[in-house]
């Protein structure tokens, strides 16, 4: 395991001021908010950076750090010492167990044994019963698992208390059968697949939160599927009918005469499957041929000398 | 591995997110969440017979919104109308994809 230099990570030196420390935390939190920013990996380097300052912005957990990396490198080979066991109690600068379960393993090793906030539970009294809490995840699917359903693993990584009350981070990993006409935004619910449950109550849900990994061709709105077609000009012209391959299958679809680059066409209930089905949604693009060979130069020109077509018209009227 | 391994979720309509479920997966306090509803920084839940209901795309919100108020000491107004500035943002973004600009 590589020692992680959390000072060089915000940006501070080891003197830095909690007043300094936030600004510098502030400033890169705006710099690579995963919503906003331009920056290449914004949301690893974001990661990064609250795991830097959860450490430093809580003194218990900041006074460990500089002990322990009293001497190491960034990147040079850390164990933490046989004896470390801090048993801090995670509940500094509003992360909680489960954003810590994302930190490095660097992070996991010196405090992730910590005694955390639910270190309370253990001492459960005759006749208490609380059921566990919901545990969340985003999970990534394929546009096809929507169209066919499918049975995916999914590695969580969790924090989980053990006999002594401690918490450790474990990893899941769990086989989920996803059903067919899934949306984005879509909640799965698993139940009893979140935390146990105290003096016999039953166990939280475990809710997966879908989103489809970026298809090449298309885009999805709720159950509505969208791709841009492109068409020749001539199809648009005088009409055609053109073959579309969709995730499962293909159909065929009728260009309209006349049709225009933006006009958007709608084959009803070929998008994601469902009760009722969404629909396909077809943005038409014209593309033009060429004018790279003599032939294709005389079919413009010709267009051009017998086509009384002007497409500024509008701007004269 | 054995079929009986194979966990088979429920699809939960958007409807169906409860108070504390949203709560749970933003790991926010459901008194947190309550607050900013009756201030109406949440438009995202509706009532329905005294109880509070939640979209899918709530989660999301709640997420940014104890985000910006953790991460820049917001005031959770504040939070709520860059919440609502990201939404406008996604919802162009989706626009500008599905016409292929994107």
């Amino acid at each position: 395991m590589q020692f992680k230099d959390y000072y060089q990570t915000l940006g501070v030196t080891r003197d830095v001021t909690a007043d300094d420390l936030k600004k510098a935390f502030r400033k890169l939190a705006r710099k690579y908010h995963p919503d906003v920013s331009k920056e290449v990996d914004a949301e690893l380097h974001m990661k990064e950076v609250n795991e830097a300052y959860a450490v430093l912005s809580d003194p218990e957990k900041r006074a460990a750090y500089d002990q322990l990396g009293r001497g190491y490198q960034p990147g040079q080979d850390f164990r933490p010492p046989p004896d470390w066991d801090a048993g801090f109690e995670f509940s500094g600068q509003g992360y909680s167990p489960h954003e810590a379960a994302d930190f490095s393993d660097f992070f996991a090793e010196l405090f992730g044994r910590m005694g955390g906030a639910h270190a309370g539970a253990r001492h459960t009294h005759a006749g208490f019963r609380a059921q566990g809490e919901d545990h969340h995840a985003k999970v990534l699917l394929d546009l096809d698992d929507a169209f066919s359903g499918a049975t995916r693993q999914i590695a969580l990584r969790v924090p989980q208390m053990d006999a002594h009350g401690r918490v450790q981070l474990t990893t899941r990993t769990l086989s989920v059968k996803i059903p067919k006409g899934v949306r984005a935004g879509q909640v799965i619910r698993l139940a009893g697949q979140g935390a146990p449950g105290m003096g016999g109550a039953p166990a939280g849900d475990l809710l997966l939160e879908v989103q489809f990994k970026p298809h090449p061709r298309f885009r999805t709105e709720g159950r509505d599927l969208h791709l841009t077609l492109p068409v020749a000009p001539w199809e648009a012209a005088l009409g055609a009918i053109v073959p579309v391959d969709l995730p499962h299958g293909s159909v065929k679809v009728r260009i309209p005469e006349g049709a225009q680059s933006g006009r958007q066409l709608r084959v009803r209930g070929h998008g994601i499957p469902g009760q009722p089905p969404g629909d396909l949604l077809l943005n038409i693009q014209v593309v033009l041929p060429p004018a790279n060979t003599p032939k294709g130069r005389e079919l413009y020109e010709t267009m051009a000398r017998e086509l009384a077509f002007d497409p500024r018209h509008q701007w004269r009227a | 591995m054995r079929d009986d391994d194979i966990l088979i979720g429920s699809l939960m309509e958007d409807s169906w997110l409860t108070l504390e479920q949203v709560a749970a997966a933003c790991m926010v306090d459901s008194a947190w969440l309550v607050r900013h509803i009756e201030e109406g920084l949440f438009p995202h839940a509706e009532s329905v017979a005294g109880t509070w209901r939640f979209s899918g795309s709530s989660l999301l919100r709640a997420r940014r919104m104890r985000q910006i108020e953790r991460d820049f000491d917001a005031v959770p107004e504040l939070a709520a109308l860059v919440a609502d500035l990201l939404e406008e943002m996604d919802a162009l973004r989706g626009q500008s994809r599905r016409s292929g600009m994107g």
